[in-house]
């Protein structure tokens, strides 16, 4: 159908919308109207992909000069593809309704792992092979040695993309991962490659979050992405976690034993370039006199967007001397390394900032902070120069330069940890160096600063609005959806007590009581009894389901449940939880019905949807707090405190429910879905931590409905399936929840619609 | 005593057949059992013939031997020897024990089978008598064909109508065990728990066949499996001696290469999930303490394995529960063999993503009524759908307009009838036709195809028919044997089959001739 939105013409590829559709586009203009940024939370299986790239496809073609290019920013690899298949969905319909197809370029882009087509290097398992091998097969020195040695091992598809694929920019169309494989299969071009060098003029690209979040790989990739793009993070939900990853680096023994490897074989490089290309060296020097001219020409002129780890000052000022030949950096990295092996050797727990740290190595070893923050870049300049081949190998030497540099540059944000040993085993010495991130807002400060509009995205943003105080920015919009429904297809039920009266709670006092842990037993024995097809049971943590399930065994509780469904299990191993998943769902296909036991924050949790008969419960056991010994964390939360006045407890209780709130959400994914959600704590009736539900969530919850015992969860359960599996239709659905473009444009349901949207 | 050449293998005196005291002969080739005082046997059957045989349990006052037959006739026996009886009888079973199963040949079941056929469908048995007994066609032939025939039938039908039964997960708690009171446990197996898991764990199964019974009995076998750590999974391995600790390492293969195998769909393989460039040693979380295997208690370690265990025990049971049908699948579509072992190819990883992706981001309430809607079969009369259309008679079908238009046509006429006394018919002429046209009458006698099978004698009907079907049978036999790529099927059909052909023509031939000739 066709929609106006606010004077905008949408084409909409499905002849039906929901309600919140129509509303979340309305926001969706208005953020863009306003060249700002936007948190938008709509639940999940409403359509909140196909509405984004409708609006900003009609955006695009409607003022083409204003917005150039949507970079769509999601989770995990499947993800990715079926935004890009919900894209070529929209592009069919534009093609039938307009009879022309349009000149629209659209892409996905991920790592080498899953673009590779040379033979051999594809066939390697894991990313940083494929990448490492890749690489020394295309770096730019191995092609050039190759004019003077022609025996060299070379990437026909990367020469041949080289020589061709350049010039001819790619056919507009959809690309998703298969088609790019196919096309570089048919042109003899490497996909990866013609990936990254088309999103430069791609309408649309479609990646992962970390192309735009993680400094090292957004400097090499989306460095050069017009401003004037739209940024979406989707399932942002976990946002901050992504940004503080990218910018937190540990450091063991290990690494450092690996560094001390690559700064000899460094030295012994530079000892025979010397003798054979002191030229080489010459050159290189000139080069780092005349600094990072280049760089900060080109980040003024706003070109590149910037990169946290490469701060501003830096750029215009030329290496320091006392790091600027060859050999005189070695000895640098020597002493450095040198010094972290030192503080490797404390017998007790260290935490400092970052200054501290500075002033320490200055006192101990006269390393300037100065030259730190030209570690890194001194480093890859090196590197280059050295023409070393396989960079894998040096990933722990560049990692200690990066730290250099960030420890450097950033006097707040960071906290150093050195813990000798891990808690749980004291005796056992395991020092690691912890350079922690406390503030996601760095990582992300530069994608908000060149990017005309950035929104946020979810199905559970809740409370909305503490992602703009964590991420420090200022959205223009912030809206959180309902669901529209036309029959109540989503049951949250509290259960608070078990048939004896006990509290049940995975608070730590409680958590090992037996009484509790058979309770626990007994909700999911009694739910596997009446629940048809797939349960989901989510635990805290890996560790509390491994006690459980032990003790459950041991009470025969798990015998019992096996009368009713089978049992599968999430381990540590992501190999065998995927074929444990797969087991589960052909259980469910085939109608023995199954359980999931899982974990909360692991990653069945964040990225697979139990659509219908593959989750008709999830029960939650437990509220997923995270482990809150740990010193990073504490440290994080003091930040938190000290910088954006946000309470630990608020933090860590909105943690816990984006968590849970993400769990139980697995079980629907749609409108004509539906689940039960058991959450199974008494602590989830209190306000603070309902409040923190998302309000789609929220607003079913009953008052009745608030601390239930098993027995009446059971019945309340089984009154609900019974309701839901009754024939649902679309016509029950019609002029309610879901809408023809008629009703839509009735006077009274778009009053209606402006009561979707819910600001904050 | 009639036939005392033949070898009697034992004689029991005191038995009562119908009520009538008797002594029964073992002898070697049959049972036989003869009144008191007479020297003839009044009841006498061969060892093939007998089915089975049954006895009485042994709490019961009669003590008695019961005889099936294939024929599914029974003669009970009941030993009245008060002394002895249970003793007598349970010889008397031993040897019969022993002798039945030499004479229990296949192709006495094969014939009870035919018999059966022959039974139980008159067609079939006409055409026996037509072809077979007639000679025709010679008997081997005749079944060969047609066993070959039924039996498939009999399997597809088997196999459609008779679905696999699963195991069921918690078949090893079924096992409860029980304390007998002085420290010792009980375990009740039953076939059906047996039989659940060798299924599901084919190397139980495998170390039952190797072990018992030249090793260890059967109780043996059972007791060291509930005592071991294989049954018991949170325990930790103890002994090398134990015979099972073997399986668990063959499960634990099993296992891996089912990990190894990888999925299927790769929207659930957590390995391809993410797109994360984060080198090591980059990210907040560091490696993981718990994977390292050095530092785990040993209650930790026995956890994981109980949580291992339980997936693979899942695995297994969905396994056997769906084996049977994979392995039909198979054989049936080329591409779910694909889809079994073979996960190198690439070319058909593709389509299932495809689908899966397709399947992902549909919205089916968003989507209008695209696809063809279907309609339900709604029969009114369900023979007319089974039996074709039937020759309509010549009446045609009237809308209800030109009825209503004829009835007041009718009616107009009726009322405005003037009789028209000049050129009325001859009574005579009239009563005529009225006869003519009340029932029974000639021109009310309906359409001639009723008349056919009232004009011809059932008698003729009936050899008509029974021709017509052998002729068909023969013409099966015939076509059967093309596309000829055997020698066998050649010779068949230039040499016999042509003669079988002539043989059916011939007796039609004369059936005809002697029609004729009674006939007239």
């Amino acid at each position: 159908m066709k929609l106006n939105i606010e004077g905008l013409l949408v084409y909409f590829p499905y002849d039906y919308i929901y309600p919140e559709q129509y509303s979340y586009m309305l926001e969706l203009k208005r953020t863009l109207d306003a060249k700002g940024h936007g948190v938008l939370e709509m639940p999940s299986g409403t359509g909140k992909t196909i509405s984004l790239l409708s609006l900003i496809v009609a955006y695009q073609s409607a003022f083409p000069l204003e917005v150039t290019k949507l970079i769509y920013c999601s989770r995990t690899v499947p993800e990715i593809e079926k935004v890009v298949e919900e894209l070529r969905k929209l592009m069919e319909y534009y093609a039938k309704e307009t009879g022309e197809r349009n000149n629209f370029l659209a892409l996905a882009l991920s790592s080498r792992k899953n673009l590779c087509i040379h033979p051999e290097v594809s066939a390697l398992r894991f990313g940083k092979e494929v990448d490492g091998k890749c690489h020394s097969l295309t770096a730019s020195y191995i092609r050039s040695q190759r004019h003077t040695d022609p025996n060299l091992p070379l990437c026909s598809f990367y020469e041949e993309f080289d020589a061709v694929g350049r010039q001819v920019p790619l056919p507009a169309g959809i690309y998703n991962l298969d088609d790019l494989k196919d096309f570089g299969k048919r042109k003899g071009w490497c996909p990866y490659y013609l990936a990254r060098y088309s999103i430069l003029h791609a309408n649309i690209v479609v990646y992962s979050y970390h192309y735009l979040l993680d400094p090292k790989i957004a400097d090499l990739v989306s460095k050069e992405l017009a401003k004037n793009s739209v940024v979406v993070f989707d399932e942002a939900h976990n946002i901050d976690n992504v940004c503080i990853d990218s910018m937190s680096v540990n450091i063991t023994r290990r690494t450092l034993d690996r560094c001390q490897n690559n700064v000899d074989t460094l030295q012994n490089t530079i000892h025979n370039i010397k003798e054979s290309d002191a030229a080489k060296l010459k050159e290189e020097y000139r080069r780092l006199v005349e600094g990072l001219k280049e760089a900060n020409v080109a980040r003024e002129t706003d070109v590149y967007l910037a990169n946290p780890v490469l701060p501003d000052e830096i750029l215009r000022e030329a290496v320091p001397g006392s790091i600027r030949t060859a050999e005189h950096f070695v000895g640098f990295l020597k002493r450095f390394l040198e010094y972290l092996k030192s503080r490797l050797r404390v017998q007790h727990v260290v935490q400092e900032s970052a200054p501290q740290f500075l002033k320490d190595i200055f006192e101990k070893v006269c390393i300037d902070r100065k030259p730190l923050r030209f570690c890194a870049e001194r480093l890859q300049s090196l590197l280059r120069t050295l023409e070393i081949a396989d960079i894998a190998d040096f990933s722990a030497v560049t990692l200690i330069s990066n730290f250099a540099t960030l420890v450097s540059t950033y006097s707040q944000g960071f906290t150093i940890i050195i813990e000798p040993f891990e808690d749980r085993t004291p005796t056992i010495a395991n020092p690691v160096l912890h350079f922690s991130c406390m503030d996601p807002s760095i990582a992300i400060k530069p994608v908000f600063q060149r990017f005309q509009s950035v929104v946020i995205t979810s199905g559970t943003l809740s409370p909305l609005d503490i992602y703009p105080r964590i991420l420090d920015f200022r959205p223009v919009t912030m809206a959180s959806f309902t669901m529209t429904l036309a029959r109540t297809c989503l049951c949250p039920l509290i259960v608070g007590r078990g048939n004896d009266q006990v509290t049940l709670s995975s608070k730590f006092e409680t958590r090992e009581d037996i009484a509790v842990i058979r309770n626990y037993g007994n909700l999911l024995l009694e739910m596997s009894a009446i629940v048809p097809d797939g349960i989901v049971a989510f635990f805290t943590s890996y560790i509390y389901m491994e006690n459980i399930v032990a003790s459950w065994y041991e009470q025969g509780i798990l015998e019992n449940i096996q009368r009713n469904k089978l049992i599968f299990i999430e381990t540590p191993d992501a190999a065998e939880t995927s074929m444990a998943l797969e087991k589960y769902q052909q259980a469910c296909e085939n109608g023995r019905g199954a359980i999931l036991l899982s974990v909360a924050r692991g990653k069945v949790s964040e990225g697979i949807d139990f659509v219908h008969h593959f989750g008709r419960a999830v029960i939650m056991f437990g509220v997923p707090y995270v482990y809150t010994q740990s010193r990073i964390l504490k440290a994080r939360l003091e930040y938190l405190r000290d910088q954006f006045q946000i309470r630990e407890n608020d933090f860590l209780t909105f943690d816990a429910m984006r968590h849970a709130a993400q769990c139980v959400g697995r079980a629907l994914r749609g409108k004509t879905d539906y689940g039960l959600m058991v959450f199974a704590d008494k602590r989830y009736a209190r306000a603070d931590k309902r409040g923190k539900l998302p309000r789609w969530i929220q607003e079913h919850i009953s008052d009745g409905s608030l601390n239930l015992t098993i027995d009446e969860t059971v019945q309340l359960s089984k009154h609900f399936l019974r309701q839901m599996a009754q024939p649902f239709r679309q016509e029950d659905q019609l002029g309610l929840s879901l809408l023809t473009l008629e009703q839509l444009e009735s006077e009274e349901m778009l009053k209606k619609i402006t009561q979707i949207a819910h600001q904050t | 005593m009639a036939s005392l050449s033949e070898e009697v293998l034992l004689v029991v005196k005191k038995v009562r057949q119908k009520k009538q005291d008797g002594t029964l002969y073992l002898m070697a080739e049959r049972i036989a059992w003869g009144p008191e005082g007479k020297d003839r046997f009044t009841v006498s059957h061969l060892y093939a013939d007998i089915r089975c045989q049954k006895i009485s349990p042994d709490g019961k006052a009669k003590v008695q031997l019961q005889l099936v037959l294939h024929t599914g006739e029974n003669i009970t026996f009941h030993f009245a020897n008060e002394s002895t009886a249970v003793k007598d009888r349970d010889a008397a079973k031993e040897l019969l024990q022993q002798l039945l199963p030499k004479f229990k040949k296949k192709a006495n079941k094969e014939l009870e089978e035919k018999n059966r056929m022959l039974q139980e469908d008159p067609v079939l048995f006409q055409l026996y008598k037509d072809l077979v007994v007639s000679q025709v066609i010679s008997a081997e032939e005749f079944w060969a064909n047609r066993l070959g025939g039924v039996n498939n039938t009999d399997q597809a039908l088997y196999n459609n109508n008779k679905q696999e039964v699963g195991i069921s997960g918690a078949f090893l708690a079924d096992i409860r065990p029980q304390t007998d009171g002085c420290n010792g446990l009980r375990y009740n197996l039953t076939a059906d728990i047996i039989e659940s898991i060798f299924r599901t764990y084919p190397a139980v199964k495998q170390k039952y066949c190797e072990n018992v019974p030249h090793n260890l009995t059967e109780k043996e076998f059972w007791t060291r499996f509930f005592q071991s750590h294989y049954f018991h999974r949170d325990r930790l391995n103890t002994g090398t001696q134990d015979i099972f600790s073997e399986c668990a390492k063959q499960d634990e293969k099993g296992l891996k290469s089912m990990v190894i195998q990888g999925v299927k769909n790769p929207l659930l393989n957590l390995l391809a999930l993410d797109d994360n460039t984060l080198d090591e040693g980059y990210g907040v979380c560091s490696p993981q303490p718990s994977t390292s295997v050095a530092n785990r208690t040993v209650k930790e370690s026995s956890n994981s394995a109980i949580i291992k265990r339980f997936n693979h025990h899942s695995a297994m049971v969905l396994a056997a529960g769906s084996r049977k049908g994979e392995t039909l699948n198979d054989q049936g579509s080329e591409t779910s063999s694909t889809d079994g072992n073979s996960r190198d190819s690439d070319c058909f990883h593709p389509p299932v993503k495809k689908a899966k992706l397709q399947e992902a981001t549909e919205y089916d309430d968003l989507q209008g009524e695209n696809r063809p809607k279907t309609v339900p079969l709604n029969l009114k009369k369900s023979d007319r759908y089974a039996h074709g259309p039937v020759p309509l008679q010549s009446h045609q079908y009237t809308t209800s307009q030109d009825i209503i238009n004829s009835v007041n046509y009718i009616h107009h006429e009726m009322s405005n009838y003037k009789p028209n006394l000049t050129q009325v018919m001859s009574s005579t002429a009239a009563s005529s036709a009225i006869a003519a046209l009340s029932p029974g009458g000639i021109l009310m006698q309906g359409g001639a195809p009723q008349a056919i099978h009232q004009m011809i004698p059932t008698d003729i009907q009936g050899e008509l028919k029974h021709l017509y079907v052998a002729a068909g049978e023969l013409l099966r036999h015939y076509w059967s044997c093309f596309p000829v790529n055997t020698p066998f099927l050649e010779e068949k059909l230039t040499g016999h089959l042509e003669e079988m052909l002539q043989a059916a023509y011939n007796k039609f031939h004369a059936w005809q001739t002697r029609r004729m000739m009674r006939k007239t």
